[in-house]
């Protein structure tokens, strides 16, 4: 099976090819050639206009509900999902039921998604059903095929638990991801603390929670010398904290949700319950510390957030609603449209595909002759209205919809396996 | 009555409603005081209307007040509360508003524990929607009636008054609403209480806050005393009723102690001898009742109001 991808752009540092238009040929799942003017009669062709080529992307942290929760979203879903949004591997969250807790559920994750154009990378519970008390058996998980482990949507907030964790994944060079809530201070919090959440008469959740486990897991990571990931920042002062403990040389990277780079806490005021994430939405200034904090590098990637439910847990009273919204389709188009005065493309490539496996330890594919073909196929500059017939997930709570984004996904190709919009 | 109408077809909160809404609820609620005081108090304004009241939460004079404010409209009523209801049965709220509008009703009276929730529904039902509080949002009926009881005690419009709202302003739907509708008037606005019962960031709605009761009687012309909400209290905010009461009740002696007479005002139900002392609730600087018999013309200027835009 060949491919033509007729003058694209190549954005990728890697690849001697950084910034050309070239015509580039895939065959059996290789890059055989990238040139100008390259005929294949038998292949398929790709050759729109503002073609742009990049490796493919990769998401940290979604949500993908399979096993237990197909309902709202399975690996078929997820992978459709993912394509749409230009990704060709996907870090996935452990908090499926069961839990992925052991060996069988890595290897149920990766043994169902092997042939498709989305490798799913299972990230080890930390603790037995995210209980927040009983360490896994991460060395078996591990070697199985996990590449991080993490609790998942719950914080780790047991500080002997996460002292142990971080010391425990350390002889292998495992990261922990740790989404930075305290729940003690966010005390059954439903959106920012501010005046919008005031207004609104609900109960907030200050940055200050945030902040007091980013601080702790600074001191344990220090204490340790081990490796940690912020996952989803959302405050200046988390941002500042991330920045002054990456100046002191500790091993720690973060994350950022795109839905918290473009949206703030007056996005709630008329109680849309799909803007109802964690973290939660907060404030201007906060958005500008993550933009910052992006372009400086001490936020290392964007992730999608993308967190699946059904109608029935959405489509309620406020107080009532889950907290999430789906992302996998929509992560580029709308980082691309908050960023693309602030950060060029090929930084926002950086944040999407190259930083994650660069904090995963894993190899980073590169758009050259003769590698394997790991490729996301865009439009940067196409701009178009989000609508409910575009929605790959099996769930539907986005915000988006009829929202501007900027950037289109034409396709994905892995190795043999490739996906066209 | 008044050709006038209200900008909106729900009332949803103080926040929704502008200056003119506000007045003109006051005037039409002023001609109704006058027409509960007749010996014949109905009127036929809301005859082929259908009213539901839905209390999603326990309430015994909102709704009564509500009730009344219908009959006295002739308008048809049916009640609905939790306790009775099939929400234990795990229904959702569409689904029981639903059922109760297939029983064609005009208008939808709700208290609902969750903040927003009649703004979640106005946007799928075609009923006329009053806000009968919803969780710890807003109270949009008590702000007005509280708003027209300050006005008649003072017998003034609000503009550059000094009102102080004491209490448990973090579980209280009454203070946000009070905090909108007296701003929209033009008075100006201070909250007492433990700094754990007052949201953090509340002085971003243009008000002051003080953890002083005296100096805040001191400054005040109305003093609202709020109801220590224990039932919604899911932690600890103050560790004793007694300590509340030395530190932040407000008694006859404190009152007579002052230069000023205030005007004392309470939502209730009163946890008399917490908040509000016996001799300070039933003193003759009290408009307590005056503001129940106000919630009643209040209610019916809505409704009123409310109808005459269907017509």
């Amino acid at each position: 099976m060949q491919l033509l991808i007729k003058n694209a752009t190549i954005i990728d540092p890697s690849s001697p090819y950084h910034h050309q238009q070239r015509d580039i040929l895939v065959s059996n799942g290789m890059i055989e050639r990238i040139g100008e003017e390259i005929t294949a009669p038998n292949a398929t062709r790709i050759d729109e206009k503002d073609l742009h080529v990049s490796i493919g992307w990769m998401d940290l942290g979604a949500q993908i509900c399979d096993p237990g929760l197909e309902h709202r979203e399975d690996l078929e879903s997820a992978t459709e999902s993912a394509m749409a949004g230009g990704y060709t591997a996907v870090a996935c969250f452990p908090n499926t039921q069961p839990t992925i807790h052991n060996k069988s559920q890595v290897k149920y994750i990766i043994k169902n998604t092997k042939d498709g154009a989305v490798d799913f990378h299972p990230i080890g519970a930390v603790t037995e059903h995210c209980n927040g008390k009983d360490i896994t058996e991460m060395y078996d998980m591990k070697f199985s095929g996990a590449v991080a482990f993490s609790d998942g949507k719950y914080p780790i907030t047991d500080n002997g638990m996460m002292l142990r964790a971080l010391q425990y994944v350390k002889p292998f060079g495992g990261v922990i991801f740790n989404h930075p809530h305290d729940a003690a201070t966010a005390h059954s919090g439903q959106m920012h603390e501010g005046m919008i959440s005031t207004s609104l008469g609900l109960k907030g959740i200050p940055s200050l929670s945030e902040e007091l486990m980013i601080y702790r897991d600074l001191q344990l990571v220090d204490y340790t010398e081990s490796r940690l990931h912020i996952h989803n920042v959302s405050t200046a002062n988390g941002v500042r904290l991330i920045r002054e403990a990456k100046r002191k040389g500790l091993q720690v990277t973060a994350s950022v949700a795109v839905m918290n780079l473009a949206f703030q806490d007056e996005a709630l005021s008329e109680f849309d319950t799909n803007m109802k994430v964690l973290p939660p939405l907060r404030e201007k200034k906060d958005a500008e510390a993550l933009v910052k904090g992006l372009k400086d590098g001490t936020i290392d990637c964007i992730t999608s957030n993308h967190t699946p439910w059904n109608e029935e847990a959405k489509d309620v009273e406020f107080l009532y609603a889950e907290f999430g919204a789906i992302g996998l389709g929509t992560t580029f188009g709308l980082a691309n449209r908050i960023l693309t005065d602030q950060l060029s493309l090929e930084e926002i490539v950086d944040k999407l595909a190259v930083a994650p496996r660069k904090l995963l330890n894993q190899d980073i594919p590169t758009v050259n002759i003769g590698s394997v073909a790991n490729l996301t196929i865009f439009q940067p500059n196409e701009q178009f209205t989000y609508a409910s017939d575009m929605i790959r997930s099996k769930s539907k709570n986005t915000p988006l919809l009829g929202h501007e984004l900027k950037g289109k996904v034409i396709g994905v190709v892995n190795g043999k396996y490739s996906s066209f919009s | 009555m008044s050709q006038r109408q209200l900008s909106t077809k729900h009332v949803l909160g103080i926040k929704y409603l502008n200056v003119d809404d506000i007045q003109l609820i006051f005037d039409t609620a002023l001609e109704f005081k006058e027409v509960i005081n007749r010996p014949i108090k109905k009127v036929p304004s809301l005859r082929d209307i259908t009213v539901a009241n839905l209390f999603f939460e326990n309430s015994t004079r909102t709704r009564i007040s509500f009730e009344l404010a219908e009959k006295r409209l002739s308008a048809d009523v049916v009640n609905f509360s939790s306790s009775s209801s099939s929400v234990k049965k795990g229904e959702t709220l569409l689904d029981t508003v639903n059922n109760i509008l297939s029983m064609k009703v005009d208008m939808v009276v709700m208290r609902h524990p969750a903040p927003g929730a009649p703004l979640f529904l106005s946007r799928k039902i075609p009923a006329n929607i009053i806000n009968a509080g919803d969780g710890t949002h807003e109270h949009p009926t008590q702000a007005l009636l509280d708003a027209f009881s300050m006005r008649q005690a003072l017998n003034d419009d609000l503009g550059g008054k000094n009102i102080a709202i004491f209490g448990d302003i973090l579980h209280s739907r009454v203070a946000v609403s009070n905090i909108y509708c007296l701003k929209k008037l033009g008075a100006n606005v201070r909250l007492c209480g433990p700094p754990t019962l007052i949201p953090k960031h509340i002085s971003k709605l243009g008000v002051e806050v003080s953890y002083d009761v005296r100096k805040t009687l001191e400054w005040c012309d109305v003093a609202n005393v709020l109801r220590i909400q224990l039932e919604r209290q899911d932690i600890k905010y103050f560790p004793s009723l007694r300590e509340y009461h030395q530190t932040f009740g407000i008694s006859k002696a404190l009152l007579d102690s002052l230069d000023s007479e205030v005007v004392v005002m309470h939502p209730g139900p009163i946890n008399r001898g917490v908040e509000l002392t016996s001799d300070a609730a039933d003193s003759e600087q009290s408009i307590i009742l005056e503001q129940v018999e106000n919630g009643v013309a209040t209610r019916m200027a809505i409704l009123y109001l409310l109808a005459s835009r269907r017509s």
